[in-house]
């Protein structure tokens, strides 16, 4: 291309030519989103419509609005004891497994530990193992220390069986720490603990929020575990009771399963939002498995 | 509260790597010291191992008289300037440069007094309120120096503190720690890969490669007789002219032959005990090799040349040329108007050149001390002599020879 | 360097801190007791015939290889096997990763409204409890839910009629926004000179998918699979609420049939043992995919 461009009308077609181009690639890349979009979007829809349906169906469809459904389930003594049953169940699982992978992670990221590697590869391949595996010997042994159907010994196998990925999503918030900051406060004349305490809490405070509301997430969802531990209908968490109500036909309206289900989803949903914005850095999984 | 430093035989090995071998090495109390190197000399570790960073893997580190080998950092009462400056991101200003001495237990007046001070002397004064993404590299600069100030330790560690400054900057930072070391005359070691900042900054310059320390020396005799090649091509730019040479003695007087002419060595010089005839390494800095016309009379030898490549600087020029079939580098004047291609004439002064071992790479000749005093100024700035023994009566003698100048208005 | 063997021991060598087993020690015992116990008890129950209820519950016996033995001779095994390898490899590893992929490369391209309203749509189907995942496939599965009207098929329950393809179905939708977050950043990170390099050189967009971007995103894809697989092997929740395993045995995955036998037959032994076999698989596609990123960079 010479540089100067003496016609003015030359110029505008080598421009116009290829953004024509891209634009119809453009169209083609939005207007497939928006396919996708109604796929993912419309399953979904199905539970807001009929959780404010008089009389909803298996299908979608214009509800005609009403607030009975809410008001069905917030007067039923088993939907709330349920939420309460998962309170405590997530709550108790995330403080735990949260204050020991924070714990367990410093050392493993900062400290000399003799097997280091090794450790830190039994605990990624202990996070992937399925926990169908683990519930029969876990139910064994709460049957022989008479453990099972209570929420909080649940919550403690819980904490076991998220605490291996717990520690490794710490150590690698905790990694990306430089450690020239915690030189920096060691000559500065800074003791272990407050090293610690000033400099290195501080700045996991985004990491140990995405640890601990990952593991939120998971434990507010957990079906099996508490299914298989716990028995009498107080301790039933949300998961389970849905299920009990999917299975009772009849015995339990659609509009209320949705408003249910609804209501159960609603604070995972705040909690992601709350740290998407943290979140991005947790998949940047690169070449991990190396 | 000034307090000598001493390396003592210290090692340092990583796995199948020394780092440093072998250092001995006296930093004395109220000194500037300088380490320089290329990267991976063993430099940076001779300086984490001195703040406590690393353990040295044999051998023994003092400050003053207390032996730290196994002192951790905290209670070693050293300050360090990091390359990154790791301030501390979630505090602001204040709290970066008061962090230090609220560890120790100061008080909160104290605390008050000292931040204020020390914003005072690095005009960070309205920034305390800032945290450290808010501010230029300049400033976060300058505050990575005040927390390693205000703590006023018995030795200041810095780490290529100005590596990641732009050009100017640069300067500018490197006669503001010159003047603030003659201000606080505490010990200081400073490491950096820059020779420029290792001339013009350093009371000494410790320079180490593969982590062996190649020789500790005043910035002038660092430059007037390196001690081997190594040290000789690493100190001066452009870098010294190194091409072999014939060594011959007959009557009791010594020549030497390069670059096709021969000539007696110069007065004054004199061979170290090692010296034989035989194959020699002869060094001439560019600035030696000038161009005829431009030449004073003390330059007694003439070499031809074919000028290959004439870089102009502005206030000289550097000429690469092709002699007797070495590639030779020179400084010329701005406008000499030579061109490539073109055959000139280059003079020398016989009493300017250096003679090494063509093996070992040491020098085998002495030369005059006096000598360089008009080529330092050319790399930094005029010095008064200084020699490696003349160092003790530097505490005394408040120096005007650097020329301290703060124009830098912080915004 | 020589001279280093004649200066005595070393001094540097690295100490360990009793303060490191500190912080250490809450989290090991509650794995060691948590994890590790039931791990190992599980290689023990697997080889044992140990029951839920009746006298085998209290007086069982070590009975070497006879559930592998028993395993060989299952059909129920078998097809469930058949099932589980069937689900991983459709819903997963080519379902959820393409999908995941094509998402990501999407959403790039894509205007900022479209791009933070189908991603955000996407990644909460993600985010739902499987519960309700489950609840509301199962409704939009049934005859007269909402894709029996969009097919035009009324009267058709496809949960019953193709119910392995629907909880697939299911699965891919809520998972694949795990694949498209671990895509997105891998293509952010990737170096961007490398990208407009080839935009200057003139390759078309298919041809810096294929020959540029896709081979610099081989470690992220690796390790996406790798992931995803393992997380689907044990996928148990959303099956079983929406289908129990059946009709007959048609989703019967192989967590499903573990839970069955020990808890539903209350074979305890024989359920543990099969799940000894889901880590084998789960163990073999690791290695499968760790020696894949070793091959090259």
């Amino acid at each position: 291309m010479s540089a100067v461009q003496a016609r003015p009308l030359a110029g505008d077609k080598l421009i116009v030519v290829p953004y024509r181009k891209v634009s119809a690639a453009a169209m083609a890349t939005n207007l497939v989103l928006i396919l996708l979009g109604c796929f993912f979007l419309l399953p979904m829809l199905w539970m807001v419509f009929a959780s404010i349906d008089s009389n909803p169906d298996w299908a979608i469809r214009i509800p005609s609005p009403t607030l009975a459904n809410f008001a069905d389930v917030l007067g039923r003594a088993d939907a709330l004891s349920s939420f309460r049953s998962s309170l405590i169940l997530a709550g108790t699982t995330t403080v735990l497994t949260t204050l020991l992978a924070l714990l367990s992670a410093y050392p493993l990221s900062r400290m000399h530990i003799p097997f280091k590697r090794p450790f830190m590869l039994v605990i990624l391949f202990a996070s992937g193992l399925p926990v169908s595996m683990l519930v029969v010997p876990v139910y064994q042994m709460y049957v022989y220390l008479g453990w099972l159907d209570s929420l909080y010994t649940t919550a403690l196998f819980l904490a076991a069986s998220s605490l291996p990925f717990a520690i490794w999503l710490m150590k690698n918030f905790i990694d990306a720490v430089p450690v020239e900051l915690e030189h920096a406060a060691a000559i500065d004349g800074a003791s272990t603990f407050r090293i610690l305490r000033e400099v290195v809490l501080p700045l996991t405070v985004p990491g140990t929020a995405v640890t601990a509301i990952y593991t939120f997430i998971n434990a507010w969802g957990a079906f099996i575990i508490p299914f298989v531990l716990t028995y009498s209908p107080d301790n039933q968490p949300g998961p389970v009771e849905i299920y009990n109500f999917m299975g009772s036909h009849g015995l339990f309206k659609f509009g209320d399963l949705a408003v249910f289900s609804l209501l159960f989803s609603v604070p995972v949903i705040v909690l992601y939002l709350f740290m998407s914005r943290y979140f991005s850095g947790a998949f940047n999984f690169g070449g991990a498995v190396k | 509260m000034l307090s000598e430093v001493r390396f003592d035989g210290v090692h340092k090995i990583f796995g199948a790597e020394t780092a440093v071998e072998d250092l001995n090495l006296t930093v004395n109390a109220g000194e500037f010291l300088v380490l320089v190197g290329p990267s991976g000399c063993g430099k940076t570790t001779t300086l984490r191992m001195l703040a406590g960073l690393e353990r040295p893997s044999y051998g023994r580190i003092l400050i003053g008289d207390k032996l730290v080998n196994n002192v951790s950092p905290r209670f070693r009462d050293v300050a360090m300037v990091f390359q990154s400056y790791a301030l501390y991101p979630h505090m602001n200003v204040y709290d970066n440069l008061a962090f230090g001495m609220r560890a120790r237990g100061a008080s909160k007046d104290l605390v008050a007094q000292r931040v204020k001070e020390t914003a005072d002397v690095l005009g960070l004064g309205k920034l305390l309120k800032r945290r450290p993404s808010e501010l230029s590299g300049g400033q976060r600069q300058r505050v990575a120096l005040g927390r390693a100030l205000i703590r006023q330790p018995q030795v200041f560690l810095m780490d290529e503190p100005l590596s990641n400054l732009d050009a100017g900057l640069r300067v500018q930072m490197r006669a503001e720690l010159s003047r603030l070391h003659q201000r606080f005359r505490v010990t200081t070691v400073y490491v950096t890969h820059d020779q420029v900042e290792a001339m013009t900054m350093g009371d000494r310059i410790a320079v180490m490669n593969n982590g062996r320390l190649q020789q500790v020396d005043a910035p002038e005799t660092l430059y007037d007789n390196p001690a081997n090649v190594f040290v000789a091509g690493f100190i001066g730019s452009p870098r010294m002219n190194f091409v072999p040479g014939r060594l011959a003695s007959s009557d009791g007087r010594t020549s030497v032959a390069f670059l096709g002419i021969t000539t007696p060595l110069g007065t004054g010089s004199r061979l170290t005990a090692g010296a034989s005839d035989g194959e020699v390494t002869v060094g001439i800095r560019p600035e030696d090799l000038m161009w005829r016309p431009a030449a004073g009379p003390d330059c007694t030898l003439t070499l031809s040349a074919d000028v290959d490549v004439v870089e102009p600087m502005g206030h000289e020029a550097y000429v690469t040329a092709l002699c007797a079939g070495e590639t030779v580098t020179s400084r010329f004047p701005p406008r000499s108007g030579v061109r490539p291609q073109e055959r000139v004439d280059l003079a020398l002064n016989p009493a300017r050149l250096h003679l090494f071992d063509a093996q070992s790479g040491i020098t085998i000749l002495q030369r005059p001390p006096a000598a360089g005093a008009e080529t330092l100024r050319s790399v930094g700035e005029a010095r008064t002599n200084d020699s490696a023994g003349g160092r003790s009566e530097r505490h005394g003698q408040p120096e005007a020879r650097r020329v301290p100048s703060r124009t830098e208005e912080i915004s | 360097m020589a001279v280093v063997g004649t200066l005595g021991p070393r001094l540097d060598r690295e100490r360990f801190q009793w303060s490191s087993l500190l912080m250490l020690a809450p989290g090991l015992v509650l794995l060691v007791v948590l994890f590790l116990g039931p791990v190992l008890y599980a290689f023990y129950i697997g080889f044992t015939n140990l029951a839920l209820v009746g006298s085998r519950s209290r007086d069982y016996s070590f009975t070497g290889l006879e559930n592998v033995a028993r395993m060989l001779g299952d059909y129920v095994f078998i097809k469930s096997s058949w099932l589980t390898i069937l689900f991983v490899v459709g819903s997963a590893i080519v379902g959820q990763s393409v999908l995941g992929m094509l998402l990501a490369i999407l959403l790039r391209n894509a205007v900022v409204p479209i791009r933070i309203v189908v991603g955000s749509i996407v990644i909460v189907a993600w985010v739902l409890p499987e519960i309700t995942v489950a609840l509301i496939w199962y409704a939009f599965s049934q005859a007269g839910g909402t894709l029996s009207i969009l097919l035009g098929h009324g009267g058709t329950n496809f949960l019953v009629l193709v119910p392995m393809l629907i909880v697939s179905v299911a699965n891919l939708w809520r998972n694949v926004a795990f694949s498209m977050l671990v895509f997105s950043a891998g293509l952010r990170n990737l170096p961007s000179e490398v990208l407009e390099a080839a935009e200057v050189e003139g390759a078309s967009a298919w041809r810096r998918y294929r020959s540029v971007i896709l081979p610099l995103l081989r470690p992220t894809i690796v390790t996406n699979l790798l992931l995803v697989t393992i997380l689907n092997l044990s996928e148990f929740t959303l099956i079983y609420a929406m289908t129990q395993g059946g009709p007959g045995i048609e989703t019967t995955t192989l967590p499903i049939y573990v839970y069955q036998e020990a808890f539903v037959f209350h074979q305890l032994g024989y359920g543990t043992a099969i799940s000894l076999v889901l880590v084998l698989i789960g163990a073999f596609f690791s290695l499968l995919f760790v020696r894949a990123s070793r091959r090259q960079v």
